[in-house]
């Protein structure tokens, strides 16, 4: 792990930081500590995503919740309309 | 339903309200753990014949109530008011319990002190030089100081048993998936779950069995099993290999041990090599969930937003830049990079498959034991510039707590006394849905679990 492969990751979170080396300390320990996983023998073992989760919980396609798109539009931080406004793309 | 009568009363009249307010704010000046807090859209009696009528509760700011903020102790959700209510807290709120305010926690969750709310330092109400623990120091600390009989939480590695051990209350972990997470702000997805904090038992199970139970709106709840684990305890097993306690923990295990034995239980030894993985496995998978839960706040649709004028990628960069503190980008920058094309089997998928290993170990445990005690916490409560743990030491000390967010299994924290002026606590782990078997497990322990209260604790007010 270098400061570069610090930068790559932060782009690919989308986070803007401005100063890597403040966090780069922490980050390695955690990925040094994370290295202790390669003691254990993990042939045999399948993935564990979800404890107890067995199966889908299915219901009817049909609408249940009220229409909340005035409350959550008057929650953007900018907005025209009915739109959400952002900054220009091009 | 003793210790609940008392607090009917409290929201019921003007002058109520203002003798319940007084002593909030006599220790807010102190703890300061409360984010919002209103007594006044509590008015209106609920139907007595409601089992938890007219009585006051808090709930944890990263669990939505509806016209209240929903702040996770983020500069990003800082001026958020939801616009919904928890499927949790509907359920207690249907049972007539009544939202009084809201408690601060470690950003998103992430802490083992609340000192990570970027909104506000809180105390501990037994030495306000110390942390209240976390993620749910808040939570913790109103229960403690008797500003409220019971709070909601979060625990996704340990966030309501800690700081229920540091200020000196019960803490309960459910089965993940027994109370519906609708509402509740996503961090690690797999791991969490709402959880009770309260000065006694008999609160903690009135209030888990009233929220408790599947929920069309999160389709990971889980229903209870018609048949659940008998509450009947037989034998407990304890840890080997718990080197590295503080001195009152392990005098409290060894106290808690005899009078398990005393009161007839069997102790059996156990041995879960496994649980040495439990760090670095709950890490990789929860920064992992974290870098996924958390992609969603960029200043879009709601949130603080960044003030740029060119480009949207920009604008979300510098959101998250000026909305999430340290310990939040820490923990996505870990999450993305153990997720990145190539790194993948190295981390997050060898993760989980020592997941199932940690799974598996815990089977057979429970085969051999009807619950286990362990410590919940290598230390008590830490007092701020002296002897406080590195934010890897607290990491590393999640290893008690995190094994039963990576099992999906119950926990329960309990208040065994008070050393050196902080309180001690232990936990019992149980099986999927022995959350009843826990419960009896710390009625067996009158002598060790008393009612402790911090100084200042006050009742008087109230009748």
């Amino acid at each position: 792990m270098n400061l570069d492969d610090l930068t790559t990751t932060a782009r690919l979170a989308l986070l803007d930081i401005p100063d890597p080396e403040k966090l780069a300390h922490a980050f390695t320990e955690m990925l040094h500590h994370f290295e202790k996983m390669n003691e254990v023998d993990v042939s045999g073992l399948e993935p564990t995503t979800h404890a107890l989760l067995r199966e889908n919980r299915l219901r009817k396609d049909v609408v249940t919740n009220d229409d909340r798109s005035d409350e959550l539009l008057a929650r953007a931080a900018d907005a025209k309309g009915r739109f959400f406004r952002i900054p220009n793309v091009l | 339903m003793d210790i609940l009568q008392s607090w009917r009363r409290v929201l019921a009249s003007d002058d109520n309200r203002r003798r319940y307010d007084a002593y909030i704010e006599r220790w807010e000046s102190r703890i300061a753990c409360l984010l919002e807090r209103d007594l006044t859209r509590a008015t209106g009696t609920p139907d007595a014949a409601l089992p938890l009528s007219g009585i006051p509760f808090a709930v944890k700011d990263n669990i939505a109530v509806r016209d209240f903020h929903l702040t996770c102790g983020s500069k990003i959700l800082q001026n958020l008011v939801s616009p919904y209510t928890a499927t949790a807290v509907k359920r207690l709120e249907a049972a007539g319990a009544r939202v009084i305010g809201k408690t601060n926690l470690d950003e998103f969750g992430m802490g083992s002190s609340t000192d990570n709310s970027a909104l506000q330092r809180s105390n501990n109400p037994w030495n306000a030089s110390a942390v209240c623990g976390g993620s749910s120091g808040g939570s913790a600390a109103v229960v403690a100081a008797g500003l409220v009989p019971f709070a909601l939480g979060s625990d996704t590695g340990g966030s309501v048993r800690q700081p229920a051990s540091f200020c000196g209350c019960f803490g309960l972990k459910p089965t993940w998936g027994s109370v519906s997470r609708f509402g509740l702000v996503a961090y690690a997805s797999s791991l969490e779950v709402i959880g009770v904090l309260a000065r006694d038992v008999d609160t903690v199970e009135t209030v888990y069995d009233l929220m408790a139970g599947a929920d069309d709106l999160d389709q990971s709840s889980l229903a209870r099993p018609a048949a659940p684990p008998a509450r009947e305890i037989r034998t407990v097993g304890v840890l080997r290999g718990t080197a590295g306690l503080a001195a009152p923990i392990e005098a409290a295990c060894r106290n808690t041990i005899d009078a398990l034995k005393q009161s007839g239980c069997e102790i059996v030894e156990l041995e879960l090599p496994m649980l040495e993985y439990v760090v670095p496995a709950y890490y990789t998978i929860a920064t992992a969930e974290a870098s996924a839960n958390l992609a969603r706040y960029t200043g879009i649709r709601y949130g603080l937003r960044a003030a740029v004028d060119e480009g949207q990628e920009q604008m979300v960069a510098a959101t998250r830049n000026a909305g999430f503190g340290d310990e939040v980008k820490l923990r996505i920058l870990l999450g993305t990079y153990v997720l990145r094309s190539g790194f993948q089997d190295q981390y997050y998928v060898r993760a989980q498959k020592i997941r199932t290993a940690i799974r598996n170990a815990f089977d057979a445990a429970f085969q051999q034991a009807d619950v286990i005690l362990s410590p919940v916490y290598p230390t008590q409560a830490f007092v701020r510039g002296a002897g406080e743990l590195s934010p890897f030491a607290q990491k590393l000390a999640d290893r008690f707590t995190a094994s039963a967010n990576l099992a999906g299994i119950p926990a329960f924290a309990f208040p065994t006394g008070v050393a050196d002026g902080l309180p001690v606590g232990l936990q019992f782990m149980g099986p999927p849905f022995a959350e009843h078997r826990l419960f009896d497990a710390v009625r067996r322990l009158p002598d060790v679990a008393p009612l402790m209260r911090p100084d200042g604790y006050d009742e008087g007010w109230r009748s």
